[in-house]
């Protein structure tokens, strides 16, 4: 019986490891992993002594805000923020009721983001960087190879060469099923089947993506505009080619949301306007490798210069994504069988 | 033997109540929270239809899933034959120095955690991995040659990695059991040997090569964490589809439970195919006596080459993978070339939380520990409590009931857990509960299997002369029966410590912030590619389920060598390792391997002293 007891008494030391004080942020793996989030972790429990603030993010954006959403939907939830939502998810997440509403005037910061990146009119989600789908490729691509337009990446000779993110866990995976739809409207699932072959796999999310490319598994990698950037400010050289596709680069705008069921309100704003203040907005470049949101921020020259800006920017209208993405995912599901 | 005992009113009484005991725990722990699956799968608004199962099985994505998950499990059959049939040759055949030795490592795929089978296979066959730059290396090539990764084959091959032993291990014991008069007489006829193996032996062997193939289809249909880690988004398996529907991708929990509901019907009809074909080539099997052993490096055959050239690359396919994360873990990978380091250690033991596993390190390690302590508990009580039950009521009613767990899937378990734990009463116990409750009704089915043929081994006059003597038959139990079931005890709850220490599906289900175990840490390392503190804590977990099943191996061969109640011709010693019948599938793929109502009550020691005793008896 000792025994027994000393074994509950451990068991409910583990179960306890997520207590009362502590004020958890569900976000996507590369937040965590680029991203300033030890600034914001550092800032927040100078602003709130007492209050451990702790990430969750085993997984990436898409993939997390599913978990929230099946954890609300049976009424349980540690989250109290949510950080990685994007305009492709964001119609799932309203309609689930996922957040609630911020108050602007808790968030001083919030006046120095311009209106065109506010995604959401709702008044739920706020946006806290921004930048752009593009491909990348490594060195081990030859020059003539380099893709320019969708039609490249169908070439016989990048066979088993592109790493692209599943849509249905990755916000980047996501944004390039919209992007191909965007940009072939109903014939997207043909341009699908014929890219599968030059797939070499679909990851879960874009942090192991990413990281196999820079392993050398694969020369070619769907990621962001700034990656050129990325790899010019870090091992000084730009080593990797950002490539729009005929000129396009899908827009991305990642935000985050109070989650309906906290009991910390207070804290939650006070959260979201030190990860749009000054000081985190102006990390937000050379970790996320992203565009910052506040308008106050001045850009690094060589992130500013290196930073592709696609000619034409391709953004889905939210409307025609919240009405068509459940049978666009059955149809993408359904193609992947090849 | 203990024939039930019936004379006494007051002992059916006694019975009925015990019965309650593990009626209730299940009535709540399972046979609920599976209520809540089959009412979410096939109620929509308080209707019982079919709806829900029709548009699933509509969905051309649920129909690649099932039929990738058949015809990945059929292949990895076959991959595991070819594999492992050879193996079984050579173990029957050849004596060598080390066979005991390699004979004893075919248990090893039983209590090797899957997902460090997993990690294995990126580290060792991945493009940069260990295989494809040591054949760069010494053939000078540009590109990596072996690109397997990220296929189809990966998963076959890493299936077939766990289960080429299990077919070897039939084959071996089929054929040491095999009558060799038949061949002689065929040779002495003039058959050549060949001609002899064809016409003769194999046909003796086609039961148990047939049981063998039909329990590997099993355990890789139910497969999960292999193609959850090796499949990427393009293959998946059902069990990997009630996974990414309850917790991943288009979060859905009605499709969950419909997939669920497809997947446990799946198993239900695998596992009664598979019974009542093992029953059918059970009967076939007869004849005693030994095939001859031949010393293996006298002979100048080139049979000798061909052996070489099977089982290099056996060793490879074998121990590559085990190797590499081994010696991943203790490398520090740079650009002129890797660094020892303890680096890795000193990460997995950290007390600091990790965003990426949702708990600390050592958190993860610690609750691996008390999670496999619970489970280990519980199902001792549960199933010494069932195996009591059992003996006093023979009713194979009750014994469906009770042994019921067996038949669902992991995931299955996972899905009903998950959602009886946001609702009352099971929602008033923490987290870390969610998979202390599944371990232990995945494991105390093995508990029962184990237990309940040494109980009914044991001379009843025993307890009976304590009762005489005024003790009460909790005494009874507490100071005759429990010390001579001893060390049958000891190893069952060894081999359940380590069936949870190593099993993910249930635990890819429940886990939460701060509760997480080894497995699905390592899991979460994968993904995002922390390959050092993957391998660190993988090879903390297979040398933890290591000892667990060394401890196994002793208790069980030491109590079976002093009690000596193994009625088996082998060596009991040589039994031991698997004397718990059904081997765990690698630590979560579970076999359904109890006997049907309709099938032979495993009323003899034989069945529990031997592997997959029910195949051969």
């Amino acid at each position: 019986m000792r025994k027994l007891i000393g074994f509950v008494a451990a068991l409910a030391l583990t179960t306890s490891a997520v207590a009362a004080e502590q004020f958890v942020v569900y976000a996507s793996r590369s937040f965590v992993r680029w991203g300033p989030a030890a600034a914001i972790e550092q800032a927040f429990e100078a602003a709130h002594p007492g209050v451990d603030l702790v990430w969750v993010a085993p997984a990436g954006a898409a993939e997390m805000l599913s978990r929230l959403i099946a954890e609300l939907s049976t009424g349980r939830t540690d989250a109290d923020v949510f950080l990685g939502i994007t305009a492709g998810s964001l119609p799932r997440a309203l309609a689930e009721g996922l957040f609630r509403p911020f108050d602007p005037d808790l968030i001083p910061n919030l006046a120095f983001v311009p209106d065109d990146l506010r995604v959401d009119p709702s008044g739920h989600v706020l946006p806290f960087d921004h930048g752009y789908i593009a491909f990348v490729a490594s060195p081990a691509l030859a020059e003539d190879l380099l893709p320019r337009s969708f039609a490249d990446l169908l070439r016989p000779e990048l066979r088993g060469k592109i790493i692209l993110q599943d849509p249905r866990t990755s916000e980047t995976g996501l944004a390039f099923l919209l992007w191909t739809v965007a940009h072939f409207g109903e014939d997207w699932p043909e341009y699908w089947r014929a890219l599968l072959p030059n797939l070499l796999t679909i990851t879960r999310g874009w942090t192991e993506a990413f990281a196999m490319f820079e392993a050398g598994e694969a020369p070619l990698v769907l990621s962001y505009s700034t990656d050129a950037a990325y790899a010019y400010l870090t091992v000084g050289e730009a080593k990797y080619r950002v490539l729009t596709l005929d000129g396009e680069g899908y827009r991305l705008i990642e935000g985050l949301g109070i989650v309906r069921t906290t009991r910390r309100p207070e804290l939650a704003h006070a959260f979201i306007d030190i990860v749009l203040s000054p000081e985190i907005q102006a990390l937000i470049p050379t970790s996320q490798w992203m565009f910052p949101v506040h308008s106050g921020v001045e850009l690094v020259p060589d992130f500013a210069r290196l930073a592709v800006v696609p000619e034409h920017p391709v953004f889905l209208d939210p409307g025609e994504v919240a009405e068509h993405l459940d049978d666009w995912i059955s149809q993408w599901q359904a193609l992947l069988g090849g | 033997m203990a024939g039930p005992p019936r004379r006494l009113t007051g002992r059916r009484a006694a019975g009925a109540a015990l019965a309650l005991l593990p009626l209730l725990f299940l009535g709540v722990a399972f046979f609920w929270p599976l209520w809540d699956v089959l009412r979410l799968g096939l109620q929509v608004d308080g209707r019982w239809t079919g709806e829900r199962l029709q548009a699933a099985l509509s969905d051309p994505y649920v129909r690649r899933l099932i039929l990738f998950t058949l015809e990945q499990a059929a292949l990895s059959a076959l991959l595991s034959l070819l594999l492992g049939f050879p193996l079984g040759w050579f173990l029957t055949r050849y004596r060598f120095p080390g066979r005991g030795l390699l004979r004893a490592f075919t248990i090893v795929p039983f209590v090797l955690p899957s997902i460090t089978v997993a990690l294995g296979f990126v580290l060792f066959f991945g493009r940069s991995g260990y295989l494809n730059r040591f054949l760069m290396a010494v053939l000078g090539l540009g590109e990596p040659p072996i690109q397997v990764l990220y296929t189809l084959w990966a998963v076959v091959l890493a299936h077939a990695f766990y289960n080429a032993p299990v077919v070897a291990r039939f084959v071996n014991a089929a054929w040491e059991r095999a009558d060799p008069t038949p061949v002689e007489a065929a040779r002495t006829l003039g058959a050549r040997p060949l001609r002899a193996f064809f016409t003769v032996t194999l046909p003796l062997l086609l039961p148990a090569v047939l049981s063998a193939l039909a329990l590997v289809f099993v355990l890789c249909t139910l497969s999960f964490s292999i193609p959850l880690a090796l499949g990427g988004a393009r293959y998946a398996t059902v069990e990997v589809g009630v996974y990414l529907y309850a917790r991943g991708v288009v979060a859905s929990f009605p499709r969950a439970a419909a997939l669920a509901i497809l997947t446990l019907g799946l198993s239900l009809v695998l596992t009664y195919l598979h019974l009542w074909g093992g029953g059918t080539f059970s009967a076939r099997q007869g004849g005693v006596g030994l095939a001859p052993t031949v010393p293996l490096f006298t002979r100048s055959r080139p049979s000798r080459a061909l052996w070489l050239l099977y089982l290099l690359p056996a060793a490879v396919v074998f121990l590559g993978p085990i190797a590499a994360v081994i010696a991943d873990s203790f490398l520090h990978p740079a650009p002129g070339g890797a660094s020892p380091t303890l680096h890795w250690y000193r990460m997995i033991l950290s007390p600091a939380w990790n965003p990426f596993i949702e708990s600390s390190p050592l958190a993860a390690v610690r609750t691996s520990l008390v999670v496999g302590g619970g489970a280990t508990a519980l199902s001792l009580v549960l199933g010494l409590s069932v195996s009591a039950v059992l003996r006093r009521v023979r009713s194979r009613v009750l014994e469906t009931v009770l042994m019921a767990p067996l038949a669902v899937s992991s995931v299955v378990l996972g899905l009903a857990l998950l959602l009886a734990f946001r609702r009352p009463p099971l929602s008033a116990l923490g987290g870390g509960w969610a998979i202390v409750l599944a371990h232990t009704l995945i494991v105390y089915p093995f508990v029962v299997r184990a237990i309940r043929p040494l109980w009914d081994a044991l001379d009843p006059a025993l307890p009976e002369a304590a009762r005489a003597l005024g003790a009460s038959p909790f005494i009874a139990f507490r100071t005759v029966t429990l010390p001579l079931l001893g060390g049958g005890v000891l190893a069952a709850g060894a081999f359940a410590f380590a069936l949870s220490l190593g099993e993910m599906t249930a635990v890819a289900m429940l886990s939460g912030p701060g509760v997480m175990t080894m497995p699905m840490a390592i899991y979460h390392f994968l993904g995002s590619r922390d390959f050092g503190a993957a391998s660190a804590m993988a090879t903390v977990l297979m040398g933890t389920t290591a000892l667990a099943a060394w401890a196994w191996d002793r208790a069980g061969s030491r109590w079976l060598k002093r009690d000596g109640a193994s009625a088996d011709s082998r060596p009991p010693a040589e039994n031991a390792p698997l004397s718990f019948a059904s081997p765990p599938g690698g630590g979560e793929g579970r076999v359904r391997g109890n006997p049907p109502p309709s099938g032979p009550k495993p009323s003899t020691s034989r069945s529990a002293a031997r592997p997959f005793g029910r195949f051969h008896a």
